[in-house]
This record gives structure tokens, C-alpha cells and sequence, in this order.
């Protein structure tokens, strides 16, 4: 035990003290809390001035009744013809564009809009909808001769709450938890990426340190000092532990951020608005104790994964003379992950499907499927068995690894023959 | 002989060739042991055998009597012939991690570490990255991590490779130190002069076989064919007529400093060498003579050859 301590202490150290963690640590939270508050910047300053916009009827009942916004203020010149609007109005009179409206609106629902500079999607739409409504609605009234018809609108008009809760199996409004598919859904994807991203950049790193040990045939020096098992464990322990701690630092880093930063760099609007979607998300997820057993399950899903998957990153490194080499195996090892990456996605769509039940139980793909499961609600028994399944595996596969690892280390280029390979699976 | 490591019948072979072909061999404790062949003889692969880093097809490996075991492993210092340092580390720290591998705590390492440091004249170093380190330099540092836990056997493979003759002769002094104190060391070379300064025993390994095992002096007098050198101031008519029918001139004299002549006589063996000696002092103006014993580099030419008697 001492010595795999000592492996993982040098692993952890070692990793920890390079440039290179210093700054992705530091780099990777800048960039979250960029994507937090840009959203919010692009509101508050990404706002484009209100925009000027002359519109020349020729039907005589739109014009008056298009409503100006914060985006776009309407000027009604319905004497003017085409042509002279646009000699008038052309790029230097400062007017955003020129709205032409046929006579025959109502049946060709031809509308012309002219411009000084370059459209915005936002502004079409905006226009499109107005005149559609506008149009519909004068048709409606003349054909069917109704003449208080916007009052009638207005009258029947109700904004629509949809709430979504979980069964409990009472039906009182009061005991049962609100869920949104939207939350739910934003956190899976989160949470699978999290997982994902750890056992893909963590496990190359495995591959990789495995590799150069070989290599640079430190490894000689270090069995004949420690069992090949110590030296495996040491070293993905060692990751692991650098993992973990990459990511508490990450997210203490975004905490305290989103707390302490945003509010003091931006302006209240900002900083309450980013604020507000982490209170949202936050808000939505429940109690307290709800995100204990959710963080409880990440740790749990996130050291079985990459547990797994190291001990076969291992086994391919001892296996290669290169990290060239040690791609081929990669692209093996990266499969049933991408497969994992497209089952999650289907999750969304109904995350008690058969598939998605079955992929968050086979090890290999249950890490990322289950985490992102989870947020939807998930039967606890499945989540228990799908934990043991997966720390069942890591056991087997370590075992295996550990084998063809005390195998591969010290393969230079010749290749074991099987009954070589028959003879180390005996021995200790 | 108190051998502590024995080697029996010990058979490797690889995919399409026979690495070692039943090699046997006893290293007595207390004593610098070679092993000796020309490159892809098969030493690195022996040496891999007893540090269980291979395992053997056939035959074994006895440590003090018993079969060797990855425990015994563990404290046996083992310098393999590429240096194995991680790169990125610095010097100290790395040494003091391989120090409390092979179970050393860590103020007890640092202790000793420092000690050979200034000893090896690499204080300096303590704290450089080992990439900076030239080969030579690195190869000090494997050298002090190898018996800092001061293993009672120590292997190294090919130790002066890399070695300036000032630094090789501090590795020499080093290795005859450490069997001074009581421990026993086997390494392999091709550099015959080492073998010949430091060496009590070796093994010569050709062609995946031992061909050669024993003594350095016993296996130097039973290469060596009573030769000797005469040098003299008399003509070479008048030496040959001397020694007569006791011995044979062997090739041509060759002048030596002074106005003196140097011959070689070869004396078979059942002859009296001193009825030789008193015929030249009588008929020759003697000055010296000497047994000619052959170098291990010509020993080891023979024998690869199979010219060796």
C-alpha cells in the first residue's frame, strides 16, 4: 500500500505542479463564466439602436395600425410612391428602410421592404408577423362581417402557464415537485458532457503517461522496485486524484465567480442576470438535499467511468511502443463512448425508453447515460444497480489490464508468443 | 564456493530465435562478477531473466539457495542499460521517490542521497530538471539511485557506456568501494580494460552460450601458453642456440631502448623454466624476462573465435 501511495503521490505532484494543469485550471472557468454571462452581455449591450423605418401604404389599412417597438419605430409616408421614397430616403437621410405595401395586399400578400444597410432576421420576423396578423385580421372582418372583431380578440385572449410536476401519486399541487423537461434536459447534457470530457481527456493521459514510462524505460527501474499491479493502480489513482481536483477547483472557481466577480467587473443588470440563472437552475433543482444526492451520484458516476475506462487506457499504453501507436487502440477504446454520447442524446427525447434503460446499465456506456438520466428522475434501484454493475467491471477489467499490462511493458517490438502470453496470466 | 546467486539451465527464446541457450552459472558472494560477450549475446536478456523482468522457458534462478522471488527483486539494485529517469522530474525529489520505493524513509533517504552527491560532485544538480542532465551526468544519477538502499546484489548493464575515462575510473573506485563493503556485483560489458581492473570473476556469453566461466587470474594463466619475454643485448642466433631445445623462439626480435633486444620464447609446459632461465644468464647477456599473460581482450577475441586452447 505504501508504495502504490507513493506512485500516486508522484503522479498527483507532478501533474499538479505543470504549466500546462495551471493553466487549463485557470483557463477553463474564465470560459464557463463566459458563457454564463454572455448571454446576458449581448442583452444588455448587443442592443442595436431603434431603427427608422418609412412605411408607404398603398392599401390603406396597414399602415396604422403597425406598432411601433423598442427595435423599430414606423413612420407612415403613404402619399409618396415608391420611387420617391427611395430618393428621399436613401442611405444618408439616417432612415433604416423603406416598407412598400401593394394595393392588392390582401390577396397577393405582396410587401416590399427596402433597405439602406444590412437586414436583421430579428427584424423581418418582427415586421412579418405584424403584417400577417394585420391582414389576416382585416380579411376576417370583411368576409365575415364581423366589425368588433378586435375586441373580441382581445376579450378571449389567455397567456398559457404549462406546469409540469412529478407524480407522487397524490395529485396535491402542494406535495408534488415541479420538474421542467427544459432544466432537466440543460443539466443532463451538462452533466454527460462533464463525464465524457473527464474519461476522454483523464484516460488519454493515462494512455499517454503509460506510453512515455515505457518509452523512456523508466518502467525497468520502477518493477524491480513495485509490482506492475502498484504501478498501474499508483498511476490511475494518481490521475483520478488530479481529475477530482480539477474540477473542485472548477467549480469553486465558477461559484465564487458568478458570486463575488461577475457582480463587481459588470453592471447590476448583468450580474443580476446571471445571477438569476444560476438561482433558476438552482431554484428548479429543489432542496438542498436533492443537489447533495445529485453531486453524491456525479462523484460516484465519475470515478466508476473513468476507473473503467483507465484500466483499459492502461492496458492499450503497455500494449504500443509510441503514442502514435497508441491512437489505433484509442479510436477502439473512444467507440463505445461515442455510442454512449448518442444514446444520451436520444435520453432526452424519452429517458425511460428501453435504450436508454439498457445503456445506463451496460458498464461501458452507463456512466454518461445514467448521469444524464438522472435529472429526469430516476428510480433509485436502478441507479444502485447500475453503480455496482459499473464498479463490478472496473474490478474485472483492472484485473485484465493489470495482466496484459505486466505483459505489454516490457514488449519492445517482439511480439509474445500465446504461449508466453498462457504463461504470465499464471504467474503472480 | 559460497555462491549467492546461482543461475541453472536457464533457456529463453523469442519468436524465431534463442536468446539464451542453457546458460548456468554461480556468482560468488563478495565478488565483482562480469558478464562479458559481443553485442546481441544475450547478457541484457540474462540479466532480464534474473530480475525476473522476463521469465525464463526453462532452468532457474537461486538467490542464497532459494528460488529468487519478486520480494527478493525488490531489494536488488538494478541499473539497466538504458537510463530509466523520469524526464520531467528534478533530480532530488526523483531520487528521493526511487529511495522510498526500495523502502528507505524519506529523511533517511535525503541523508544519503546528499552524501553521495557531494561524494559524485553533483550537488549542483539537486535541483535541475533530469532532461537537462547530459547522458553521462543522468547516468550518475541512476548509479546513486541504484545503491543509495544499499542492496546487498547489485546488477548493472553496461555502466561505463556514456562515461568519460575520469568518470569511468570514479564508477570503478565506486563499485570496488561498495564490494568492499561486503556487496556483490554483477555487470556486463564489452569493455575489456574494466574487466581486467575490476573483475574477480567472469562469464563469457557467446551466441546465447556461456563459454566461458571462472576466475579472472585462473582463466588468464590457463589462456596463457608460457610465454615469455627475454630482453637482451645478444644477437637472436645466439639466444635461439641458448635456450636450444627447451624452447622456441617465437617471430623475429625487435629492438627495445637502451641498445637492448626484445625476444618471446614460448616454454612448453614440462620443461624446467629455470634450467632456461640459467642457460641465457650463462650464455646471453641477460637483462630481464618476464611471463606474458594475455590480455582479457585477447582472451575474449579467442574465445568468441574458438581459437581460444
Amino acid at each position: 500500500m505504501k508504495k502504490i501511495y507513493l506512485i500516486v503521490a508522484r503522479e498527483f505532484t507532478e501533474r499538479v505542479r505543470k504549466k500546462s494543469f495551471i493553466v487549463t485550471t485557470l483557463l477553463m472557468p474564465l470560459f464557463m463564466i463566459g458563457m454564463m454571462v454572455a448571454p446576458s452581455l449581448m442583452m444588455f449591450y448587443g442592443k442595436s439602436e431603434q431603427k427608422q423605418v418609412v412605411v408607404v401604404d398603398k392599401s390603406g389599412f396597414v399602415a396604422e395600425r403597425m406598432q411601433s417597438s423598442e427595435e423599430v419605430v414606423f413612420s407612415v409616408q403613404n402619399n409618396l410612391t415608391k420611387e420617391e421614397a427611395c430618393q428621399i430616403y436613401n442611405a444618408e437621410s439616417g432612415i433604416f428602410g423603406i416598407l412598400y405595401i401593394n394595393e392588392d395586399v390582401k390577396e397577393s400578400g405582396n410587401v416590399q421592404f427596402i433597405i439602406n444597410s444590412s437586414s436583421s432576421l430579428m427584424l423581418e420576423e418582427l415586421i412579418q408577423s405584424q403584417l400577417k396578423s394585420i391582414v389576416e385580421r382585416e380579411k376576417l372582418k370583411e368576409r365575415y362581417n364581423i366589425d368588433n372583431l378586435d375586441q373580441m380578440l382581445a376579450d378571449v385572449a389567455v397567456p398559457i402557464a404549462l406546469n409540469t410536476f412529478e407524480n407522487n401519486g397524490t395529485g396535491n399541487e402542494e406535495d408534488m415537485e415541479s420538474t421542467s423537461a427544459g432544466i432537466n434536459y440543460i443539466l443532463g447534457i451538462i452533466l454527460g458532457m462533464l463525464l465524457y470530457m473527464v474519461i476522454i481527456i483523464y484516460g488519454q493521459m493515462v494512455l499517454t503517461s503509460v506510453v512515455e514510462e515505457k518509452s523512456s524505460r523508466v518502467i525497468d527501474v520502477m518493477v524491480t522496485s513495485c509490482s506492475p499491479f502498484q504501478l498501474m493502480m499508483g498511476k490511475i489513482l494518481g490521475i483520478a486524484a488530479v481529475a477530482l481536483t480539477q474540477i473542485a477547483i472548477w467549480a469553486a472557481l465558477i461559484i465564487a465567480a458568478s458570486k463575488f466577480l461577475i457582480p463587481a467587473l459588470f453592471s447590476a443588470d448583468v450580474a443580476m442576470s446571471s445571477d438569476a440563472m444560476l438561482q433558476g437552475i438552482m431554484g428548479t433543482l429543489g432542496d438542498t438535499g436533492y443537489i447533495a444526492t445529485l453531486f453524491i451520484y456525479l462523484a460516484l458516476f465519475i470515478l466508476g467511468g473513468f476507473l473503467l475506462y483507465a484500466s483499459l487506457y492502461a492496458a492499450a499504453g503497455s500494449a504500443v511502443d509510441s503514442v502514435q501507436d497508441g491512437q489505433q487502440f484509442n479510436t477502439i477504446i473512444m467507440m463505445p463512448i461515442i455510442l454512449a454520447m448518442i444514446v444520451m442524446m436520444s435520453v432526452f427525447n424519452d429517458p425511460n425508453s428501453p435504450i436508454a434503460f439498457w445503456a445506463s446499465m451496460i458498464p461501458f456506456t452507463s456512466p454518461i447515460v445514467m448521469i444524464a438520466r438522472i435529472p429526469f428522475g430516476i428510480p433509485t434501484w436502478e441507479v444502485v444497480v447500475s453503480l455496482v454493475v459499473l464498479y463490478l467491471s472496473f474490478v474485472v477489467t483492472t484485473w485484465l489490464s493489470a495482466k496484459i499490462y505486466r505483459i505489454g511493458i516490457f514488449m519492445h517490438g517482439k511480439r509474445p508468443s500465446w504461449g508466453e502470453l498462457a504463461k504470465w496470466l499464471k504467474t503472480k | 564456493m559460497d555462491s549467492i546467486l546461482s543461475v541453472q539451465h536457464v533457456t529463453k527464446s523469442y519468436t524465431g530465435h534463442v536468446a539464451l541457450d542453457d546458460v548456468s552459472l554461480e556468482v560468488p558472494r563478495g565478488s565483482v562478477y562480469g558478464l562479458l560477450g559481443p553485442n546481441g549475446a544475450g547478457k541484457t536478456t540474462l540479466i532480464r531473466v534474473i530480475n525476473r523482468i522476463t521469465l525464463a522457458d526453462k532452468g532457474r534462478v537461486m538467490l542464497d539457495g532459494k528460488e529468487i522471488s519478486v520480494d527478493d527483486i525488490f531489494h536488488i539494485g538494478y541499473m539497466p542499460e538504458e537510463r530509466g529517469l523520469y524526464k520531467k522530474m528534478r533530480v532530488g525529489e526523483q531520487a528521493i521517490f526511487f529511495a522510498r520505493l526500495k523502502g528507505l524513509d524519506r529523511r533517511d533517504a535525503e541523508k544519503r542521497l546528499r552524501h553521495w552527491f557531494e561524494r559524485l560532485g553533483i550537488s549542483d544538480w539537486w535541483g535541475r530538471k533530469v532532461e537537462d542532465l547530459s547522458k553521462g551526468m543522468a547516468q550518475k544519477v541512476q548509479f546513486i539511485s541504484t545503491v543509495l538502499h544499499e542492496p546487498k546484489l547489485l546488477i548493472f548493464d553496461e555502466p561505463f557506456s556514456g562515461f568519460d575515462p575520469i568518470n569511468a575510473n570514479l564508477l570503478k573506485e565506486e563499485i570496488l568501494g561498495l564490494r568492499d563493503r561486503g556487496a556483490t556485483i554483477i555487470f556486463s560489458t564489452h569493455n575489456m580494460a574494466s574487466v581486467e581492473e575490476i573483475c574477480d570473476h567472469i562469464t563469457l556469453i557467446n551466441k546465447s552460450r556461456n563459454i566461458l566461466s571462472g576466475s579472472v587470474e585462473e582463466i588468464r594463466r590457463t589462456a596463457g601458453g608460457n610465454t615469455f619475454e627475454i630482453t637482451h643485448r645478444s644477437s637472436h642466433e645466439v639466444l635461439s642456440e641458448a635456450v636450444g631445445e627447451l624452447a622456441n623462439v617465437i617471430g623475429e626480435s625487435r629492438g627495445v631502448v637502451g641498445g637492448y633486444t626484445a625476444t618471446k620464447i614460448d616454454v612448453p609446459r614440462n620443461e624446467d623454466i629455470r634450467e632456461v632461465i640459467s642457460r641465457l644468464n650463462d650464455r646471453c647477456e641477460l637483462r630481464a624476462m618476464q611471463e606474458l599473460m594475455p590480455s582479457m581482450n585477447d582472451i575474449f577475441i579467442r574465445a568468441v573465435n574458438g581459437t581460444l586452447k
